[in-house]
């Protein structure tokens, strides 16, 4: 039990950490996808902090995954867009 | 529905792993690599949460599951401090 508590503040850590640096990329290049990216790394890192919050049995914690599926879903988008705008430029 | 969320999950960050490599083929951009190493970590974290939660319930392979994702975010972290600055 420990060890999962331990595990999943890691990855909240890391999340966090991470949508920083997308965060700071983004402030210098004002680049859309570094942002999208802060932003999914944000919602995941929540994700996990949810995760080791609620209870194994807890009906709410399938909902949690939602917000997984919602960060992922911002990263395809991302990158979709960057591809869009990147298109949109040769032409 | 609640397996629906599972599969999407596994499946969206699948998609994400695919094209965050393609794009490093593509520009040879590090940072994408790391990214896309990122997320076949966290799609095989995806997996291992299908099969505990969903194929064998009375598995607990949630150590597993957080393990593989911290694998992930640990080597985009690493990326992002050591090579992308």
């Amino acid at each position: 039990m420990v060890l999962k508590a331990m595990l999943n503040g890691a990855l909240v850590m890391g999340c966090l950490a991470c949508a920083l640096f997308f965060v700071r990329f983004w402030r210098a290049s004002r680049d859309r996808l570094f942002a999208f990216f802060a932003l999914a790394f944000l919602g995941m890192g929540f994700n996990w902090l949810a995760l080791a919050l609620l209870e194994v049995d807890d009906e709410r914690r399938h909902f949690v995954y939602v917000l997984r599926l919602i960060s992922f879903l911002l990263i395809l988008y991302a990158i979709w867009d960057k591809n869009r705008v990147g298109r949109g430029k040769v032409s | 529905m609640v397996e629906a969320v599972y599969i999407l999950c596994g499946l969206t960050s699948l998609a994400c792993t695919v094209l965050l490599l393609r794009g490093y083929r593509r520009t040879r951009a590090r940072l994408l690599l790391w990214s896309g190493l990122c997320f076949v970590a966290l799609a095989v974290s995806n997996v291992i949460l299908f099969v505990d939660l969903v194929l064998f319930p009375g598995r607990d392979l949630a150590v597993w599951r957080s393990a593989s994702a911290l694998v992930g975010i640990g080597t985009l972290l690493y990326g992002l401090i050591w090579d992308s600055a």
